[in-house]
């Protein structure tokens, strides 16, 4: 017969309340870690999401992609560094757009479809092949809609569309580099060569990234190279946001686990008569701390599932204006993590069922 | 100090007597095949100018079948040596047997094996789960021995709270149940695990004298109906009258072991 269980059931106010400010707080780590998540992909997507080794920006452009200009020669310079196995030029600007029939700003990206720094994430659709062609990420976008980007008219026709790919939480249409090249013209007339911002390059096999990155720093004049995930994280504003919303949730976390642990104890401590008469007929210690183990889990378990529940309601009710989903991993990873750590603070409780002194059940003592 | 069977006046014409009957050491040694033998258990609390010798040298013996009484004033060391022999509390020295198992050899884990199989406790009070009903108070004790059936578990439950007139009160939390109700559960739960040893401390001490009675009544009938033994710690004289023996307990020293007709008149 279960201890635990028809403990629970006899004392569904209490254990109702604890598990509902679990859920609370379980639901706030979700929902915070998730906004954050979709905060730094929206800023950052787009470049995490690039399928390259690594990027090369100008030395003047501060480790930002948006303020690198660089020749399309450069391609070729960076493509003689050892260790570099093959490079592409990537080019992006901000423009106004008519889209789904609103003027708005989006972020374009072209790429070569040959080389690296093709985008990923690829939702529905297919990646452009033609001249014209884009694939979108957000500003609620459907595969055959036109995007037409103002000042110069160019009409991208969207062929796809992307996930967690966005540059600066705008609206981003990837074309290729023609296309990038062609809408660059368009709109500033008399340009007298039409720069790119960034070279993609891949390394060799085994070759390290960073340290290929480091060699194209050296060996051609004017420009630095990255790793992708060193560029990812100098993209400005990005560590700050982190750190924030991780204050944030380490504090909600704690806070979490502090109150489960604190909970059981002053539970066990008011049962401890019950815990010494257990004892005295013959329970162990590990079967008593068996049940508090099994309570705090069912707690957790069933607080994790309301707090799921509403961290769906409120990603879907949300109107954050950055495209928000929760991700299984993260959810699973939340909630493996409140019941490890809820189970180490039960040890609080464990510890006290294992000083009882069992002799102390009999007579008036 | 006299030795009774080697007194022929005094162990001829004992039970006329109204005084003190054989001293427990000397009765223990015409017992060779009881049940239970305690053997020169001593028990100090404490240590230095704190001191407290609870339990000093008892010697006893208690035969299979035997329904005893432990009587002794309050603080003469009753609680302490009923724990010694259910494997509650470890002496100071000595030694006790239950069949052939030497209970103070025993490591912590095997002493709450013996206690969950092997003895049957009944306390003064808080005797039982407070979020268990009636019924899964006694369903609990079977769930910490193996090799009992649900259903086996079940009818003895069922049984032993039909026998103690318990069958209407087995739902009932002990929050709901009167102090009688809730002592009678608890012999219920000490002889549900079929155990070797039944033993009581001061069952009647929270009940008024009629409640006492009924209760330690019921715990005869069910000791002697199953064959068990059990020792009952009481200071009210009272109660001996239920018991087939009496072992006197004064500040940790067994005095005396009478009859239970002998004491009260
Ligand atoms: N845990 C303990 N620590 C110190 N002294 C104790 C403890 N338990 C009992 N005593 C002392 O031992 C003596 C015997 O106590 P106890 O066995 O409870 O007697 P009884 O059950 O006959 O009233 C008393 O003097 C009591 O104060
Ligand atoms: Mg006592």
């Amino acid at each position: 017969m279960g201890l635990a269980g028809t403990e629970m059931r006899r004392a569904k106010l209490r254990f109702g309340l604890l598990t509902g400010a679990v859920s609370l707080l379980v639901f706030l780590v979700l929902l915070l870690t998730t906004l954050s998540n979709a905060l730094v992909s929206s800023l950052v997507g787009a470049l995490e999401g690039l399928q390259t080794d690594g990027v090369v920006y100008a030395d003047s452009a501060r480790d930002n992609i948006v303020a690198s200009r660089l020749p399309a020669e450069t391609t070729q310079e960076v493509a003689a560094v050892p260790g570099v196995a093959r490079t592409a030029g990537i080019g992006t600007f901000t423009s106004n757009a008519e889209l789904a029939g609103e003027l708005t700003e989006v972020q374009v990206f072209g790429y070569e479809a040959s080389g690296p720094g093709a985008p990923s994430g690829l939702d529905s659709g297919r990646l452009p092949e033609a001249p014209g062609e884009a694939a979108v990420d957000g500003g609620g976008v459907a595969i055959g809609d036109t995007v037409s980007l103002e000042p110069g008219g160019t009409e991208l026709t969207v062929v796809g569309t992307v996930r967690g790919a966005q540059f600066n939480a705008l609206p981003t249409a990837y074309v290729l580099l023609d296309t990038y090249a062609a809408a660059v013209e368009a709109a500033n007339p008399g340009l007298p060569f039409v720069p790119i911002n960034a070279v993609a390059f891949d390394v060799s096999e085994g070759e390290d990234p960073a340290a290929v990155a480091a060699a194209v720093t050296d060996s051609v004049d004017g420009v630095t190279g990255y790793s992708l995930d060193e560029a990812v994280a100098l993209i400005p504003g990005i560590a700050s946001i982190s750190q924030s919303f991780g204050i944030l949730v380490g504090l909600t976390f704690v806070i979490g686990i502090v109150v489960i642990g604190f909970f059981f104890l002053i539970l066990t401590v008011q049962k401890m008569k019950a815990f010494t008469l257990l004892r005295a007929i013959g329970t162990s210690t590990a079967r008593l701390a068996g049940s508090v183990a099994l309570q705090i889990t069912a707690v957790v378990l069933i607080a994790s599932a309301i707090a799921l529940v509403l961290t769906l309601l409120a990603v879907q009710g949300l109107n954050t204006g950055i495209p928000v989903s929760l991700e299984p991993s993260l959810v699973i990873g939340t909630i493996v993590a409140v019941l490890v750590f809820s189970l180490a603070a039960g040890l609080l409780s464990i510890r006290r069922i294992a000083r009882i002194d069992p002799a102390t059940a009999v007579g008036a003592r | 100090m006299t030795d009774p069977a080697n007194d022929p006046v005094l162990d001829a014409t004992r039970s006329a007597l109204d005084g003190p009957g054989a001293s427990p050491a000397d009765d223990a040694a015409g017992h060779p095949s009881a049940l239970l033998h305690v053997n020169d258990v001593r028990k100090v609390y404490g240590s230095g100018h704190t001191e407290v010798v609870a339990v000093s040298d008892a010697t006893m013996a208690v035969d299979e079948g035997e329904f005893v009484a432990l009587l002794g004033p309050s603080g003469s060391g009753k609680t302490t040596l009923i724990s010694i022999i259910g494997g509650l509390l470890a002496p100071s020295s000595g030694r006790v047997t239950v069949g052939d198992v030497d209970v103070t050899a025993m490591n912590k884990k095997e002493l709450t094996a013996f206690r969950a199989e092997r003895v049957g406790f009944v306390f003064q009070s808080a005797n039982l789960v407070p979020f268990l009903t009636a019924r899964e108070n006694l369903l609990f004790v079977s769930s910490l021995v193996k090799g009992i059936s649900r259903t086996q578990a079940n009818e003895r439950a069922d049984q032993l709270l039909s026998e103690l007139g318990l069958s209407a009160r087995a739902k009932n939390l002990p929050e709901q149940l009167s102090g009688g109700e809730r002592q009678r559960v608890a012999i219920g739960r000490a002889l549900m695990n079929d155990p070797d040893l039944v033993l009581v401390d001061e069952p009647t001490a929270a009940l008024d004298t009629a409640m006492g009675r009924q209760v330690v009544e019921l715990l005869r009938r069910e000791i002697k109906a199953r064959g068990k033994t059990g020792i009952m710690v009481t200071h009210d004289l009272r109660m001996v009258e239920y018991t087939d023996r009496v072992f006197e307990i004064l500040d940790g020293h067994l005095t005396h072991v009478e009859q239970p007709s002998a004491i009260g008149h």
